[in-house]
This record gives structure tokens, C-alpha cells and sequence, in this order.
């Protein structure tokens, strides 16, 4: 092993362990069926965007000839070969999931897939009918001359390539040609069939094999296969040389679709000659072919999850619980001035960050509303709250970032029900992706100007705050105030970034703060005082921080990460990581938030952030890192850090071979319970021991001027 | 542990209404190479609070020191900048024009184009940018820094030098005891040395020697003058970005709301480390802003001269800035009739004594002339700051003496015109000047040079202090100072001086005949002075 591979995991081979671990919840047989047909689901799209975004960049570095070593010393082609190995093993195991555990099992939620062999006669006259209406209409085969008259397909679709062989008018046989069949945007991809008190379809591409004649009467269908291609995404945005933003945004689009393949997925069972065809027209390599031994795109399977029924077929439901911090009969302006509020989602509901923003609409006393937005859901309530309070004549200014992946056309349509409103949109900073999450609501008061504000370490979308952990912050200091409003103000230009004397941001301060602080544990552990760090982020990646961190370790600092994706740090090698213990939860709610606790001689420093440890977290957007001064909120952060640790049934330890493995010791210290799990039964405690004191009094009600 | 702010104590009883809520205001500081803007809030005693800053960076500086006039495109960047305050003001509600105050300083002030810079800038935004001059700026450096001097029980019992090293000008302020001894402000500027640097195409190891050459000119000529090699020590007080800067990196983790301390060994490395770094791998490596990068050097050497010239061993750093200053002069409406007249007097005495006037007489006309102004408030109907404006040309009434006994009054004038006079703006200083001018032998003329051109208001208020300066030095024509205490009584078109105690008023009586025809042709009043009856 070289020295930089003894140093660091490669961040690709990392992320498809972190893809492992979420297959593993898929293969699980103690978790509920449909369940585990959602993990699957979830491997799939995780494994698409990584081919997009990851294989696809270092397929156009390889293709320019870089030669460029990452930080565990892998050059481009070193890398996606191993990629290439990982993943045809990460896909054999998800299709074996597939095949041999969760379809077997459909008929227990009641769910059915027929073969076009297995119809009745009524469903077999029912495909013909949808053949003959719906894929007539929507399906243009298109002829293949040569490569360059391919057609342009939809990144990730489906297709079906057709080889046919029709009688040559020359004397020397038959001559073969190739059809390609696009399903685009067809939305049906599991054809319902008309069926008693089951759920039964068939896979559209079968339907489309077995009809496929009809499209060439004249010619013999000598194979028909389905294909999928998954297309580059990781378009360089030239911020400087393009003019307006949006515009460019919107192009990006455009030029989506005409980007160079990272992957070539095809049936099973597709020939050679189909296989090689295939090949020479997107221009993929054998490396980037994956031979696919069920159906195509998994994905798909999330409707086929939400189709199933049955008991014991799902989790047991867990709803957000409303936190004893929050009176909902309280506007929550007076809720905060009294004490600062953290909520941890989703075991605490996200309701009361959505009201923050709905009263702070209509309150006659706020002035503005300032906020980031960077993914919101459809039909936002908070991207109405806004537009609503600008009706209302307050100052309302929107950082909308245009550059969170994937989500471009949703955020755009946001920005303009915005601006409509009269709120001012920023489309973020140039070069740089807004991913802080802040929201200030400036309010005058009777004894002046005060201002609330939210901190976040997720999205502002009330959707994904079902299933995302996260924390929020809502707090009106004075001092993290001022300073928001200067971080808010050097966002969207108002003003040169200012000193801050609280809140740290990147790309600015962030990572020396960061610096700064692991410094000071070293420090402290050198004058045996107390000292320790633990930290919760998605990803470990950038090389400095890892670098810190062993410093840390081999001074003798106890460092404990919760890592739920990527992590590139090698713990546990002597002399260079001892110290250091790497844990992984990946279990029903994804984890998200990101936490960070330092001892700090006894001083116990708590942190929340939107940050990942990433060089382009650090360095390429805008991130906050927010120090949590409230002693119940500090206390009650560095609980949940805890128990993220004690975790003996989803909290994987990374070993110093890159592998993860649940320990198999349970210690008198674990939880008796996934941290999960624990968690929400914690919350459950707590919110009902609120309930049984609130109980304990008489609440008249009031006519609302009391 | 967490940093809230009070909430107001709400009686369960209700009833109590809060106390008036604060006022919202904002002040804007057209500076060399920035336009600042900080909202404050002004509550019902006078208490300040600053909201929100904000800054951004335009190029007036670069422009007016090397071209002498300000750009096309950097008078557009300054209306974009306005601009976009605007839109911050609106979301305060702050709309009204008593609501903000702007001020522009040197770079502004030495432009050739200065009046279609404030033109434009007014079509465009509707804001009205006020012009300081030097001695204005000094005025509000001071009135920013003072509560901090004042709070500190060392520093309000020392000699404090303040130093602001600006862009275009460095401002000297000595205040003893909290009273300001001596204000000064010369051309040593930050950025204006920069420029210089740059349109002389100094080669870079020739930089240090250049600046040093500047700088000690400028010191040396600028603490001549300050007097303050007496051997009383002194305590050094840095105001100015690119000193929060140096304290940031060599005095971290200090308590908010107090000055920093760097001894000057500290602060001379410094110097010597940060001098070679280049603007762009300031602006990368220690994170600062352009503008702040380009000003750090020249300034931290002008500093390292300064202290090194007082032999001071430390240095103290203070947060403060003018838009501090500008805020408590609009919480403080009536501010010259306070604390601040006081220091404004000091300062004006501090002048008498470099001229050997006669101290008793001249305190004893500012007194009087004093009493006269209150008891004829209803007629003359002038503010407080021209009842400091008629003190102080009381005081200084004869500093011309100095110079020669014939036609004292005219030197008596210039000397005032050309002195640095502490807290006075140009026109202020011209009023005092002529007030004191006005105080013996012929009436304000059009012909007049320095009076004609005055504005009318400002010719007016030259007549109405004027004459009452007349009124009180014919009262203490005896140089006796035996005439303390009178009353004044207006019946009909007479103004009557009635004075206790004094048996025989012939001298003075004389000595209004001469002088009270001012008087009389300004208020319409004559005047009579008689011995009470007892």
C-alpha cells in the first residue's frame, strides 16, 4: 500500500460502501417487505446519480487524459476501474435481492408481476388494447443508419433496441438493420392488469417485446431487448462567461440531454452483436456495461412499494411529535424570546419552522423576512408564506440556489411565484452554491429592533423533513443577529462579508474555525484537560480536516465521527488513527444533520452546520456553522450524538480495511434498540410527560386580545 | 449563556404602557475607498444602538488621488451602492430625511467634480450627502471615541493621542482629562500613499523606504505641533479598520466593548510581516476585503512612526468609527448646550493661552455675553451651537493683541480663521471669527471680504452674536470683571440692563453709548443700563 492509500479511503470506492450498507437494510429479512423493496429502490437511484455525477466527471478527466492522482493516489482510469469491478458486484447483489428475496415474497402484500406467458385471456386482450392506444401513439421506432443518427434519449429511460432482418433485393440474403424504440417519458412502466384483489402488472418493456412486431409487418424481429443509458450530468457551469444566471440554468437543461454516457445498462440476455451496437453508438466501453439480469431501473420499484399492502409490510408508523418547547397556542415570536428552541426532526415535528415563517407574514410588526432556499418541495408552504408576506408589504429577500442537483426546474418555478409576489430573488452567489439554511425574520418591537432567526442543517421542504434527521435552531441572540444579517447581507451583495463575531461561514471562515477548534483540543489534552471530539456529518472527504483529525488522534484526543456516507478517513491504524472510531447509521431515516461537539477543557462547545467535510463544502459554497449557546439545547445535542455511538444494530463501525461491520460484542453500554428507534422513543417520553403536566392545570380559553 | 436582550418588565396588572419606542435612524459615510452604512437606533434617552452595517467598496479614493475628479463609472457604482441601501432603509421603514444622515469625507471633499458627484447622487437616490470638512470629521472621530475613553478610569484621567489613520487623512486628537487639547488632521493617507506608490511606479523594495519618508514628514510636522514633548506620558488610540485588523490577529479574544492592547514591539513585527505581502494574498490568505488589504500596510507603518515618535509602548485599539460618531450627534440634538459645548470651549481657551490673552477678561465677556444670550432668547431666537459660537468669540475676542494692539480685531479675526479650531466646520469657524472681528469699531459692510459671502442666515447670525459681544465687553470695560450679576427687562423698544451692587457705572455706560448702535439697529432695541434700587 502506498503512503496516500494508507492515509485515505478513494471517496468513490467509500460511496458505493455507503451504497452497500443501504443495499444491506434492502437483504435484511428482519425489516418489513415493502420496506426493504424501498431500500432497493433507493440503491438504485443513489447508484444512477453516482454514475452521473461521479463516473460520468471522471470519464471526460480520463477522456482529457488526466492523469492526476486523487488524495489515496488512484489516477481517473485506476478509479474507474475499480468503480467498474465494485459496482457489477454492487448491482449482481441488488438484482439477487431482487430475484431471490423480495419477488418471491410479493404475493405476501399482495402484489403480483405476470410474465406475458402467465395472462389470462381477458388481461392478454387488455394488453393488446393498451398496446394498440397507448404505445402505438406514444412510441416512435427510430431507424439506426450509422452512430451519429442515434436518436437522443432521455438520460435514464428506457429503450428497446430492435434487430431486424428483412429479405435484401440483392442476390446475397438477408440483409439486418437496427430500430431503436425510446419510452421517453412514457409515465407507465408497470402496465396494471385488470385482476382480483391483487396488484398485478407486467414490466412495459415485456408488453412492448411481445407486440413489437406490429411495428415492422414487413420484417422479422429477431431480437428485442431494453436498454438504459444514464448520461453525464457534471456540467461545468461558467458563471463568468455566461450573463444572467437563470438563463443559463435553464440552458443547462437543455444541454443535459446531449452529454456523453457514463453507463450502459441491458438485458441479460441482449446478443452480442446488439450489445456491441449499443456500444459503438453511445460510445461506452465494455467497463461501462452492465448486463442486467431482471428488470431494468429499479427505481420504479418506490411505486410498486407504495402499491403493496398487508400488515407487517411497512414500518410501524412514526409521526412527528410536537415539542414541549413550543406552545402552539404562543406565537412563537414570544416563545423564543424566552428561550431558544432546537428541534430535531423528524422525531420533533418540522410544523413550528413552517409557522415561524407563516406568522412572521402576517405579524404587523415584522418589517422583513430574509432566507435561503436551496431544495423545496412542490406546493411549498414556506415558498407561500413568503410570497404572502410581500403581499403583506413586508421586505421579503429569497437566496434561491438554481444549482441544487437536480431540482433546477423545480427551484426556478419557485423563484418565480416569488418574484411575482414582489419578494427579491437572488439566484446565489456567483461561483459559489448557497447551502447555509437560514431564515431571519427582523421584527420591531417596543423596545426595538429584534431578530429572530432559524438555523437549519436541512432543506427548507416540510417533505423530506419527514424523513431526513435534522436540526433546527431558533434563537433571537443578539449577537448571531447581527451576524446573520451581515452573512445574509454579504450573500446577496449588500455589503462586503463583515466580521462575524458567532457564526462561522464558508468559504470564508468556516474551515479555519473548524482549524481552530481541533487545535484547541489538542491543546487542552496536552494540559490534561478535558478533551474529545465528536462529530456528525454526511461526508469526510476533504484531505486537510482528515489530516487534523490524526493530528488529534496521535496527540492522544478521543475523536469519534458519525459518518453516514462517505468517509475517507482510515480510523484504527496504529500510530496514525488509534484514537479514532468511525460509526455509520443507515436505518429507516436518513441522517442528515450535521453536529459537532468539543470538550474544550470542560467548556463542552456545540456546533450545528450545513456543512459536510468536503473540499466543496469548505471551499466552493456557502455554508454556516452555528454555535448552539443554550444549555438545554447544547445538553440535549450532545445526547443525540451519544446515542448515535451506543448503537449495536444499525451503527456501523468502519474498519481500517474500508469494510463496515456491526459489532458483534453488545456491551453493557449499547442501546437495547437501533439510536433510531431510541430516539423516537425518547421523543414519545418527553412529549407525553408535556401532555400529562399541561393536563395538570386548567387552560380557560381566551378571546384573542387577552 | 446565550446573549438575549432584555425583554421590558410587563406588569400582570397591565396598564403600564412601554416607554416611547426607539427611533429608527441610519447614517451613511461616503469614505476613500468604501460607502459604509450603519442603521442605529435612538431610544428615549438618548441611548444608541447600532442595527445593522453594511459596506461596500467603490473606487473615489483611487480616483480623486490620482486624477483629481471622480469617474464616470465609479460616480455610477457609488448610485448602485446608495441604491441598494436604499432598499435596506425602505425595509426599516427609515424614509424620512431626519431619519439619515450622509456624510462624505476627504476623497469626496477633493474631488474637482464634488458638486456634480452630490448632484447625481441626489437625482439618482434622493439622498443629500453632506460634505465634512476636517475639522467635522474630528469633531464627530471625537464624539465617537469618547464614551470608550471616558468608561476606561486610566484612560480618562490620561493624555490620549487618537489616531486615525484614514485613507486620505490622518486625524490627530489629543484629549486630557477628557477635554480635546489639540485636533489636527493632515494629508498622511492609507490609500493616498498607496496611490501615490503606484502612479510613481515605486519599484517594491524601494516601497518601505518611500512610505517611510511620507509618513515621517507628515508625523514629524503634525507632533511639532501637539506639543506634547513634555514628558507627560501619553497613551497611543488607534481608530480604523486596518488596527481591528492587527488587534484581531495580535490581541485575539478580547472582551467586546473594550479597547485591545499591542505593545509596539508586537505591533513593529507585525509590520515587518505584513508589509511585504502583496494586496492580493492579503486579500486571499488573511481574508480581507480589497479596499482593506490595500490601506493595511501604509497604515500600520504610519502607526509604527507615530508610536515610535511618542515613545508610547503600547498601543490601544478602539472599534469605533465614524458612523459611531455620527449616530450619538443624532441622539444628541442638543448637543452643543452639553458635554460637548464644554469641550468645544476647552479647546477655544486652550487657543487663547497660545496667544496670551488675558484669561479673567475673556472668560468674564464669554459669561456675560452668555446671560445676555438666554435673557434675550426670545428675540434673537439662535440655537445652542450659536451660543457656543458667541462664547467662543468671546473668548478669543482679543487674542489679536498677539499681534498688534492697532486693529486687534482683524488679527483677532484671521487668527481665529487660520487656527485649527476644534469641533467648528469651516462656516462655524468663519462666524466666530467674524463675531470676534464685529466686536469693536465698524458694523458688518457688504464689502466686507468674509462676511459678503456668507449665507444671509449665517450674515445674521454674524450681526445678532456680534452685538451682543459688544454689549458685554462694554460691560466689563473696567477689565474688573465687578460687574457679575444683572437682569434684563425689554419694555417697549428698550432693552434695560439693570445691575446690583455697583455703585458707579459711568465707565461702562460710556462705553455702551459707543457700542450699542449694533445692537440697536439689529434688534430694534436701545439700550439702557442703571443700578438697581435697592
Amino acid at each position: 500500500m502506498t503512503e496516500s492509500e494508507l492515509r485515505f479511503f478513494n471517496r468513490e470506492l467509500s460511496w458505493l460502501e455507503f451504497n452497500q450498507r443501504v443495499l444491506e437494510e434492502a437483504q435484511n429479512t428482519s425489516l418489513p417487505l415493502l420496506e426493504r423493496l424501498k431500500f432497493l429502490a433507493i440503491t438504485a437511484s443513489n447508484l444512477d446519480e453516482f454514475f452521473m455525477i461521479r463516473v460520468g466527471g471522471l470519464q471526460s478527466l480520463e477522456a482529457r487524459g488526466s492523469q492526476t492522482r486523487d488524495a489515496a493516489g488512484m489516477t481517473p482510469t485506476e478509479q474507474l476501474t475499480a468503480i467498474s469491478e465494485r459496482a457489477h458486484a454492487l448491482t449482481q447483489s441488488q438484482y439477487s435481492c431482487y430475484l431471490d428475496q423480495l419477488e418471491p415474497a410479493f404475493a405476501d402484500a399482495s402484489i403480483q408481476r405476470l410474465r406475458m406467458n402467465d395472462l389470462t385471456a381477458k388481461q392478454t386482450q387488455f394488453v393488446q388494447q393498451f398496446f394498440n392506444s397507448e404505445v402505438m401513439s406514444l412510441v416512435a421506432p427510430l431507424a439506426v443508419e450509422s452512430p451519429d443518427s442515434f436518436p437522443t434519449l432521455v438520460g435514464n429511460s428506457i429503450s428497446m433496441c430492435v434487430r431486424l432482418e428483412r429479405p435484401s433485393r440483392s442476390e446475397d440474403g438477408n440483409e439486418t438493420r437496427f430500430v431503436v424504440l425510446p419510452f421517453g417519458r412514457i409515465p407507465t412502466r408497470f402496465v396494471t392488469l385488470p385482476s382480483e384483489r391483487t396488484y398485478s402488472f407486467v414490466l412495459l418493456e415485456e408488453l412492448v417485446e411481445r407486440f413489437v412486431s406490429e411495428f415492422f409487418p414487413k420484417e422479422t424481429v429477431l431480437e428485442c431487448v431494453a436498454f438504459r443509458a444514464t448520461r453525464d450530468a457534471d456540467m461545468a457551469i461558467r458563471e463568468d462567461l455566461a450573463g444572467d444566471l437563470l438563463q443559463q440554468m435553464k440552458q443547462l437543461l437543455v444541454e443535459r440531454r446531449e452529454s456523453e454516457f457514463a453507463r450502459l445498462e441491458i438485458a441479460q440476455d441482449a446478443s452480442t452483436e446488439v450489445i456491441d451496437f449499443l456500444k459503438d453508438c453511445l460510445g461506452v466501453e465494455d467497463r461501462d456495461v452492465y448486463r442486467i439480469p431482471g428488470p431494468l431501473d429499479l427505481t420504479h420499484f418506490f411505486q410498486i412499494a407504495d402499491a403493496g399492502t398487508g400488515d407487517g409490510n411497512r414500518y410501524e408508523a412514526w409521526p412527528p411529535l410536537p415539542s414541549p418547547m413550543v406552545d402552539p397556542m404562543e406565537s412563537l415570536f414570544e416563545t423564543i424570546s424566552r428561550q431558544d428552541v432546537m428541534l430535531y426532526h423528524p422525531y420533533d415535528s418540522f410544523a413550528p419552522v413552517v409557522r415561524f415563517v407563516e406568522e412572521a407574514a402576517v405579524d404587523p410588526d415584522v418589517l422583513a423576512i430574509k432566507q435561503t432556499l436551496y431544495r423545496t418541495s412542490r406546493n411549498s408552504p414556506i415558498v407561500a408564506a413568503l410570497a404572502k408576506a410581500a403581499e403583506n408589504g413586508k421586505h421579503v429577500t429569497v437566496v434561491i440556489e438554481l444549482k441544487a442537483r437536480f431540482d433546477e426546474a423545480r427551484n426556478i418555478e419557485g423563484a418565480k411565484v416569488l418574484e411575482q409576489a414582489g419578494v427579491q430573488v437572488f439566484y446565489g452567489v456567483k461561483g459559489l452554491k448557497t447551502h447555509a439554511k437560514l431564515c431571519i425574520v427582523v421584527r420591531r418591537e417596543p423596545q426595538g429592533i429584534q431578530r429572530y432567526l432559524h438555523f437549519g442543517t436541512g432543506n427548507y421542504n416540510e417533505s423530506t423533513a419527514r424523513i431526513y434527521s435534522d436540526v433546527s435552531l431558533l434563537t433571537c441572540d443578539e449577537d448571531l443577529g447581527a451576524d446573520a444579517i451581515a452573512f445574509f447581507n454579504s450573500v446577496t451583495g449588500y455589503s462586503m462579508p463583515q466580521t462575524m463575531h458567532g457564526l462561522s461561514a464558508a468559504p470564508i471562515t468556516l474551515r479555519d474555525r473548524l482549524a481552530e477548534m481541533i487545535e484547541a483540543e489538542i491543546q487542552f489534552k496536552r494540559q490534561r484537560q478535558k478533551s474529545g471530539i465528536t462529530v456528525k456529518v454526511n461526508s469526510l472527504v476533504d484531505p486537510q480536516m482528515i489530516e487534523m483529525l490524526y493530528r488529534a488522534s496521535q496527540a492522544g484526543v478521543k475523536v469519534r465521527l458519525n459518518v453516514r456516507g462517505i468517509c475517507c478517513l482510515r480510523p484504527g491504524v496504529p500510530g496514525l488513527s488509534d484514537n479514532i472510531e468511525v460509526v455509520s447509521v443507515v436505518d429507516r431515516l436518513l441522517e442528515h444533520a450535521r453536529i459537532l461537539h468539543f470538550r474544550h477543557g470542560g467548556d463542552d462547545r456545540v456546533f450545528i452546520s450545513s456543512a459536510d467535510w468536503m473540499g466543496r463544502s469548505l471551499d466552493r459554497r456557502v455554508e454556516l456553522l452555528v454555535p448552539v449557546q443554550d444549555d438545554r439545547s447544547r445538553h440535549r445535542l450532545m445526547e443525540i450524538l451519544e446515542c448515535y455511538f451506543k448503537d449495536n444494530v444499525k451503527g456501523r463501525r468502519l474498519q481500517p480495511d474500508g469494510t463496515y461491520k456491526i459489532p458483534t460484542k453488545r456491551g453493557s453500554s449499547g442501546l437495547k434498540m437501533p439510536a433510531q428507534e431510541w430516539l423516537y422513543r425518547e421523543a414519545c417520553r418527553v412529549s407525553e410527560l408535556a401532555a400529562q403536566s399541561r393536563q395538570a392545570i386548567f387552560e380557560p380559553y381566551r378571546a384573542p386580545d387577552q | 449563556m446565550s446573549n438575549r436582550r432584555k425583554q421590558p418588565e410587563v406588569t400582570s396588572t397591565g396598564g403600564d404602557l412601554p416607554s416611547q419606542p426607539p427611533r429608527l435612524v441610519a447614517v451613511i459615510d461616503i469614505g476613500t475607498s468604501s460607502i459604509r452604512m450603519a442603521i442605529g437606533e435612538i431610544t428615549a434617552d438618548g441611548q444608541t444602538r447600532t442595527v445593522e452595517t453594511l459596506s461596500q467598496a467603490v473606487a473615489i479614493g483611487r480616483d480623486t488621488f490620482t486624477g483629481r475628479k471622480i469617474s464616470r463609472s465609479t460616480i455610477e457604482g457609488c448610485v448602485r451602492v446608495l441604491s441598494s441601501y436604499r432598499v435596506v432603509l425602505d425595509s426599516y421603514g427609515i424614509t424620512s430625511a431626519d431619519q439619515l444622515r450622509c456624510v462624505a469625507t476627504s476623497a469626496v471633499r477633493e474631488a474637482m467634480n464634488r458638486l456634480a458627484f452630490l448632484d447625481r447622487i441626489y437625482i439618482a437616490t434622493q439622498i443629500q450627502v453632506e460634505v465634512l470638512d476636517e475639522s467635522e470629521v474630528s469633531r464627530i472621530t471625537f464624539l465617537s471615541v469618547q464614551p470608550e475613553l471616558k468608561a476606561d478610569p486610566l484612560l480618562s484621567a490620561a493624555r490620549c493621542f487618537v489616531v486615525e489613520v484614514g485613507g486620505g487623512n490622518t486625524e490627530f486628537l489629543v484629549v486630557e482629562n477628557g477635554k480635546v487639547t489639540f485636533s489636527h488632521t493632515c494629508s498622511l493617507g492609507s490609500l493616498r500613499l498607496r496611490k501615490m506608490m503606484e502612479s510613481l511606479d515605486t519599484p517594491s523594495r524601494k516601497e518601505r523606504e518611500f512610505l517611510e519618508n511620507q509618513i515621517d514628514r507628515f508625523v514629524s510636522q503634525a507632533l511639532q505641533q501637539a506639543h506634547t514633548d513634555d514628558g507627560l506620558t501619553t497613551e497611543l488610540i488607534a481608530l480604523g479598520s486596518d488596527f481591528r485588523f492587527a488587534a484581531e490577529e495580535l490581541a485575539p479574544g478580547r472582551a467586546e466593548n473594550t479597547l485591545a492592547t499591542i505593545p509596539i514591539k508586537k505591533l513593529n513585527d507585525f509590520v515587518d510581516r505584513m508589509l511585504p505581502i502583496s494586496v492580493d494574498e492579503l486579500v486571499h490568505d488573511y481574508h480581507l476585503t480589497f479596499p482593506d488589504a490595500e490601506t493595511l500596510g501604509p497604515a500600520l507603518l504610519a502607526m509604527a512612526n507615530i508610536a515610535r515618535r511618542l515613545n508610547a509602548d503600547q498601543l490601544r485599539v478602539s472599534d469605533v468609527n465614524l458612523r459611531d460618531g455620527l449616530l450619538t450627534e443624532l441622539a444628541n440634538d442638543d448637543m452643543w448646550s452639553g458635554d460637548y459645548g464644554e469641550h468645544v470651549i476647552g479647546a477655544a481657551i486652550d487657543l487663547g493661552d497660545k496667544y496670551a490673552f488675558e484669561e479673567n477678561h475673556a472668560r468674564h465677556v464669554a459669561e456675560l455675553s452668555g446671560k445676555l444670550f438666554d435673557a434675550l432668547q426670545m428675540h434673537h431666537r439662535l440655537d445652542a451651537r450659536s451660543r457656543v459660537m458667541l462664547i467662543l468669540a468671546a473668548l478669543l475676542h482679543e487674542i489679536g493683541m498677539f499681534v498688534s494692539l492697532s486693529g486687534y480685531h482683524k488679527h483677532s479675526m484671521y487668527l481665529i480663521q487660520n487656527s485649527a479650531l476644534f469641533g467648528l466646520s469651516r462656516t462655524d469657524q468663519q462666524i466666530v471669527a467674524l463675531v470676534a472681528r464685529y466686536h469693536r469699531r465698524a458694523s458688518p459692510k457688504p464689502t466686507h471680504i468674509g462676511y459678503a459671502n456668507l449665507a444671509r442666515q449665517d450674515r445674521i447670525v454674524v450681526s445678532k452674536l456680534a452685538s451682543i459681544l459688544r454689549i458685554a465687553d462694554s460691560l466689563d470695560r473696567s477689565y474688573s470683571q465687578r460687574i457679575r450679576d444683572f437682569t434684563c427687562t425689554v419694555k417697549k423698544d428698550r432693552l434695560i440692563i439693570t445691575v446690583p451692587g455697583v455703585d458707579d457705572l459711568s465707565l461702562e455706560q460710556i462705553a455702551l453709548k459707543q457700542t450699542a448702535q449694533l445692537f440697536e439697529e439689529t434688534y430694534g432695541l436701545s439700550v439702557l443700563m442703571r443700578r438697581s434700587q435697592v
